[in-house]
C-alpha cells in the first residue's frame, strides 16, 4: 500500500486547489490488543460529500474519534487536513486546523434561543462587556443562511423541528472568525433520530456546506441517504478498510454485500405465528409509543427473542414501552391472558416482568447505594418481619448471587455500587431481577460496556433463565449477542417489525441485511 | 438492631466516626483547660437540653433528604406550632393537649401541602418550600397579629419538657424516642429503604417497581409533623417566639450535611446527624466557656460545615477515583446508547410518574 510519503513542495507550494480536504494513510488503532482499526486510508477532496459506513463494531467511530483527537492512533498512521499534518490527540489541535464535527448528541441547551447557542461557546460579539444584540443576531442570520436554515435567531432551540436543530448544530460548528478556517466538517449520524419527512432537510444543508468547499465525511446507517448525498463512499468491515468507490457505480444490493461480506439468500418475511395452543408469556399487539409505530409479537415461555434494528428504528424503545419504563400510545400488552395497563413499572412487575434499562448510570443503578440495596429493591417485602427488614437475610442472599454470578470483589455485598466495574455492576443487576424468577425478562443492550469475561457469566444466566421457563427479550446492537442467544430475532425498521428471522436464518448477516432493508424504507 | 452493630465493628475508623474522636478531643482538651466549668454535670445537662430542638428539627430535614427532596420551610413550619400551640392556650383559652393535637393537626396539614405542590405539581422541592415557608410566616402573622403571646403558666406546660430525669430535662428522652423511631423507619422498613433509593436515583427507583412520588410525599408529612412537634416542644422548653425558626434552619441543614461524613459517610443518615448536632455544640459550648464572645456559635458552625465537606468530598473524588481504575478497559467501539428521556416524550400522554396517596 501506498503510504503517504508527503513532499513538502507539493504540500507548501502545490495549487491550492489540489490539497485534498482530508487525506487519512495507514491509520491503526488497536485497544489492548484488539485491532480496532486497521491500516485505514481515505481522501476527501474539498467539495466533496464523502460517506463513511460500516456495521457496528466495524470502526467507523474509532475513525471520527482519532480525527477529533480523543484517540490517539498507533504509530505510523498520518492524517493531514488541507495539506498539513495533523498531530494525534488533541481536540484543540483538530479544531485550529479547521476539522469540526456534529455528533448525534447535538449538545444543544434547548431553552436557550438559536444565537445564543451558536455563540455560547465561541463567545459572543461584545462592546464594553455588554452583548451587542444587533450585530449578533445579523451574524447569526447569516451563518443559519450558509446551511440554510431559515429561523428568527431568536427562536428557543426547543421550539424547532429536529433537523433544524441539527442545522443548527452544523451551523455553530461552521462559525468562525474567517469563513474559509473550517476545512473539514464530519456529521455522526445526523439523520439517526430524524423523521423520515424532515431527512432531505438535512441533506440540503450537507449540500449546501459542502458547496463552500469544505470536505464532508459523512457517516449513517441509512443507506437511501448516501445515495442521495453522497459523491464516493468508503465502507469499513471489521475494522479493514474493504474498498472506497464512487457512489454512483453502486446498487442499493451491492452497497449491503460490501457491508456485511456476505452473498445473502432470499430474505424470510415475517410471519404470523400461531400460538400453538400454548397460552403466550407476552403478548403484544399493535404497540405505539416513542418511535415505535404498531408492533405485534408473542412470545412463549422458555423463548428467547432478539430485537435488532438501526438507531431510530424503535428498537431502542420498544421494550421500555412494553413494560411501562416509556408511555404507550397505543396498543395492547398482555401477560399470561391479562392486559397489563401503560407506563406502570409497578403493575409489570407485579405481573412477572422485569425490565434492566440500556444505561446503568441513567435509568439502572443507585450508584450510590450498596451492591445489596441495588439488588434487594426489587422484592424487599421477604425481608419484611416482625416490624424490622431483616439485614442478615438480606445479606446472605446478596452473598449467593454474587457467588452464583461470579460478582468480584467477592463478599463485597456493602460496598456502594460505584465501585464496582461494570461488568459486575450489570452482574447485580442482573441479580436484581433474576431472584424474583420473572416470566418475562426484557434487556435492553443487556452487555454493553462489559468485559468479555462477565458477557459470557451474563449470557450463561440468560440462558439459564430461558431454560427454567422465563421468556427473555433482548434488545441489542450487538448483533453476534443475538445470533448467540436467541431462536428467533424480529427487526425493526421506522417503528415497524420488519423481518422475522428463526433459529437457522438467525445469523449476522441476515440480520444486517434486515435492519439496512433492501428496498426504500417505507415513508409515513 | 443486631445487624446494624455488626455493621459498626466493621469499620469503627476514622472514617465513619471522626465525629467521635473530636467529640473525645474536645472533651479532653476543654476538660484541662478548665476543668470548673467544662466537666460538669450541669453542662453536660445543658447542652443536651439546649440542643434538642435543633436536633429535631435536623430530623425533619433530614427525612425528605433522603429521597432527595429538600424542606426549606422547616423553620417556618416549627416556628408557626409554636405561636399556635402557646396562642390557643393564653389567648384562646384552650387546655394543653387539645392545643398540642391541633397544632400538630396543623403540621401535617403543611406536610400535605408541601408533598401535593412537590409530586402532583411538580414544583421542585427547593422552590415549593422556600415559597411555602414564607406562606407559612404570613400565617404565623395573621395568627399572632405579630405579637408575640404569653407564654401559658401552667405547670404541666413547663413540665412537658422541663420535667427532670435523671438529671436531664424530659425534652433529652423525647429526642431519643425520636431519633429510635426515625432510625427505625429509615433504616429497618422497606419505606425507609424506598426513600434512600429514590434519592439515589428516582429512574432506577421507579422502574424497579418503587412508588417515588408517594414515597417523597409521605417524607413531607413525616417532616412538617416533627416540625409540629418540636414546635410545641420549644414552646414549653424556652418559650414562644416570632422569629427564632429562621435561625435554627441553617444549623439543622449544617447538622444533617455533616452527618452525611459520620457513621454511614456518603449519606444521610440519622445518628451522623445527632453526633454532628453534638460534637458541634460541645465544641462551641467549650470555646464559649474558656473566651467567651457570642460570635463563636456561627463561625464554628460554618466552618465544620464547609470543613467537613470539603474533605468528605475530597474523598469521595479518591475512591472514585480508585474505582475508575478498575472499571474495564472501553471497547474498541460501542454503539453510542440513545437513552430516551421522559423529558423527550412527557407531552405525549399524561405523566403518571407522581402517582401518590
Amino acid at each position: 500500500m501506498a503510504r503517504g510519503s508527503l513532499s513538502p513542495t507539493l504540500a507548501e507550494g502545490g495549487a491550492r486547489e489540489s490539497r485534498p480536504g482530508l487525506r487519512v494513510r495507514g491509520l491503526t488503532k488497536s485497544f489492548s490488543g484488539t485491532v480496532a482499526l486497521s491500516d485505514f486510508d481515505l481522501d476527501i477532496e474539498p467539495g466533496e460529500v464523502h460517506a463513511l459506513v460500516g456495521e457496528n463494531g466495524s470502526g467507523k467511530s474509532t475513525v471520527i474519534k482519532i480525527l477529533a483527537g480523543y484517540h490517539r492512533p498507533d504509530p505510523g498512521g498520518e492524517v493531514e487536513i488541507d495539506g498539513l499534518p495533523l498531530p494525534f490527540g488533541s481536540a484543540q489541535a483538530a479544531h485550529e486546523m479547521g476539522a469540526r464535527f456534529v455528533h448525534q448528541d447535538l449538545g444543544l441547551v434547548l431553552q436557550l434561543s438559536v444565537v445564543d447557542n451558536l455563540y455560547l461557546g465561541s463567545g459572543f460579539a461584545c462592546r464594553f462587556g455588554t452583548i451587542r444584540e444587533a450585530d449578533t443576531r445579523r451574524q447569526a442570520t447569516a451563518l443559519l443562511r450558509r446551511v440554510g436554515v431559515q429561523v428568527d435567531p431568536r427562536t428557543p432551540v426547543a421550539a424547532l423541528s429536529l433537523a433544524q436543530r441539527t442545522g443548527v448544530a452544523v451551523a455553530r460548528a461552521l462559525e468562525g472568525e474567517d469563513d474559509h478556517q473550517v476545512k473539514l466538517l464530519v456529521l455522526d449520524e445526523p439523520t439517526a433520530t430524524l423523521p423520515e419527512n424532515e431527512v432531505h432537510q438535512l441533506l440540503d444543508m450537507v449540500r449546501r456546506v459542502a458547496a463552500h468547499g469544505v470536505a464532508v465525511l459523512y457517516v449513517s446507517h441509512r443507506l437511501d441517504e448516501i445515495f442521495q448525498v453522497a459523491d464516493n463512499v468508503t465502507v469499513l468491515r471489521d475494522g479493514h478498510l474493504v474498498t472506497t468507490v464512487p457512489v454512483s457505480s453502486l446498487d442499493r444490493r451491492r452497497l449491503i454485500t460490501l457491508l456485511v461480506g456476505d452473498e445473502l439468500g432470499e430474505l424470510p418475511t415475517p410471519e404470523p405465528r400461531g400460538t400453538n395452543g400454548v397460552v403466550p408469556s407476552l403478548s403484544v399487539r399493535d404497540l405505539r409509543g416513542p418511535q415505535v409505530r404498531g408492533v405485534t409479537f408473542d412470545a412463549g415461555p422458555g423463548e428467547i427473542i432478539g430485537f435488532a434494528g438501526i438507531t431510530g428504528s424503535g428498537r431502542e424503545s420498544l421494550l421500555g414501552t412494553v413494560f411501562g419504563a416509556l408511555p404507550r400510545l397505543a396498543g395492547i400488552v398482555e401477560t399470561s391472558g391479562r392486559p397489563l395497563p401503560p407506563y406502570d413499572p409497578r403493575a409489570a412487575i407485579a405481573a412477572g416482568l422485569a425490565y434492566l434499562p440500556p444505561d446503568r448510570k441513567v435509568s439502572g443503578a443507585m450508584m450510590d447505594l450498596s451492591a445489596r440495596e441495588n439488588l434487594s429493591i426489587s422484592g424487599l417485602r421477604q425481608f419484611w418481619r416482625g416490624l424490622l427488614l431483616r439485614r442478615g437475610a438480606e445479606r446472605a442472599e446478596a452473598r449467593q448471587w454474587f457467588e452464583r454470578l461470579g460478582v468480584r470483589p467477592t463478599g463485597a455485598t456493602e460496598q456502594p455500587l460505584a465501585n464496582f466495574s461494570g461488568g459486575n455492576q450489570q452482574k447485580v443487576l442482573f441479580a436484581k431481577w433474576l431472584r424474583l424468577h420473572p416470566k418475562v425478562f426484557m434487556l435492553d443492550e443487556p452487555t454493553q460496556g462489559v468485559d468479555v469475561g462477565a458477557k459470557g457469566e451474563l449470557h450463561r444466566q440468560l440462558l439459564a433463565a430461558a431454560s427454567g421457563g422465563s421468556t427473555i427479550l433482548i434488545s441489542s446492537s450487538d448483533l453476534e449477542e443475538l445470533v448467540a442467544l436467541c431462536h428467533r430475532v424480529l427487526v425493526l425498521r421506522t417503528g415497524r417489525v420488519v423481518a422475522e428471522l428463526h433459529r437457522s436464518s438467525v445469523t449476522t448477516a441476515n440480520i444486517s441485511h434486515a435492519c439496512l432493508g433492501e428496498q426504500e424504507v417505507v415513508s409515513l | 438492631m443486631s445487624s446494624r452493630v455488626t455493621v459498626s465493628k466493621i469499620n469503627f475508623g476514622f472514617n465513619s466516626f471522626s465525629g467521635l474522636y473530636l467529640l473525645a478531643l474536645f472533651v479532653i482538651v476543654f476538660g484541662i483547660w478548665t476543668p470548673h466549668l467544662f466537666l460538669t454535670a450541669a453542662t453536660v445537662q445543658s447542652v443536651a437540653s439546649q440542643q434538642a430542638v435543633t436536633a429535631m428539627l435536623a430530623i425533619a430535614v433530614l427525612i425528605p433528604l433522603t429521597a432527595g427532596a429538600y424542606d426549606l420551610s422547616v423553620g417556618a413550619t416549627i416556628n408557626l406550632s409554636t405561636i399556635v400551640c402557646v396562642w390557643l392556650q393564653t389567648v384562646q383559652g384552650w387546655s394543653m393537649w387539645p392545643a398540642i393535637a391541633v397544632t400538630i393537626a396543623t403540621s401535617v396539614v403543611i406536610g400535605v401541602i408541601n408533598g401535593f405542590v412537590i409530586v402532583r405539581l411538580r414544583v421542585n422541592s427547593f422552590i415549593a418550600t422556600l415559597g411555602m415557608g414564607s406562606i407559612i410566616t404570613a400565617v404565623q402573622d395573621i395568627v399572632s397579629g405579630q405579637s408575640q403571646p404569653i407564654p401559658p403558666t401552667t405547670t404541666s406546660w413547663t413540665n412537658l419538657t422541663q420535667l427532670s430525669v435523671a438529671g436531664f430535662q424530659i425534652i433529652v428522652l423525647y429526642l431519643l424516642i425520636l431519633a429510635l423511631i426515625v432510625w427505625w423507619a429509615l433504616d429497618h422498613t422497606p419505606a425507609g429503604r424506598y426513600l434512600y433509593a429514590s434519592g439515589g436515583n428516582p429512574e432506577a427507583a421507579r422502574l424497579a417497581g418503587v412508588n417515588v412520588g408517594r414515597y417523597t410525599w409521605y417524607s413531607m408529612i413525616a417532616s412538617a409533623t416533627v416540625c409540629g412537634i418540636a414546635g410545641v416542644f420549644y414552646g414549653s422548653l424556652t418559650g414562644p417566639s416570632l422569629t427564632f425558626g429562621v435561625g435554627l434552619l441553617l444549623p439543622a441543614f449544617a447538622a444533617v450535611f455533616l452527618g452525611s461524613t459520620q457513621i454511614k459517610p456518603g449519606r444521610f443518615n440519622l445518628w451522623g446527624t445527632i453526633l454532628a448536632i453534638y460534637v458541634l455544640a460541645v465544641g462551641v459550648k467549650g470555646l464559649q466557656l474558656i473566651t467567651g464572645v457570642q460570635w463563636l456559635a456561627e463561625m464554628f458552625n460554618g466552618v465544620a460545615l464547609v470543613g467537613a465537606v470539603s474533605f468528605a468530598m475530597y474523598r469521595q473524588r479518591l475512591a472514585q477515583s480508585r474505582a475508575l481504575g478498575r472499571t474495564d478497559d472501553p471497547l474498541p467501539e460501542i454503539a453510542e446508547p440513545t437513552p430516551i428521556r421522559t423529558e423527550d416524550v412527557v407531552g405525549l400522554v399524561p405523566s403518571r410518574t407522581g402517582d401518590g396517596g
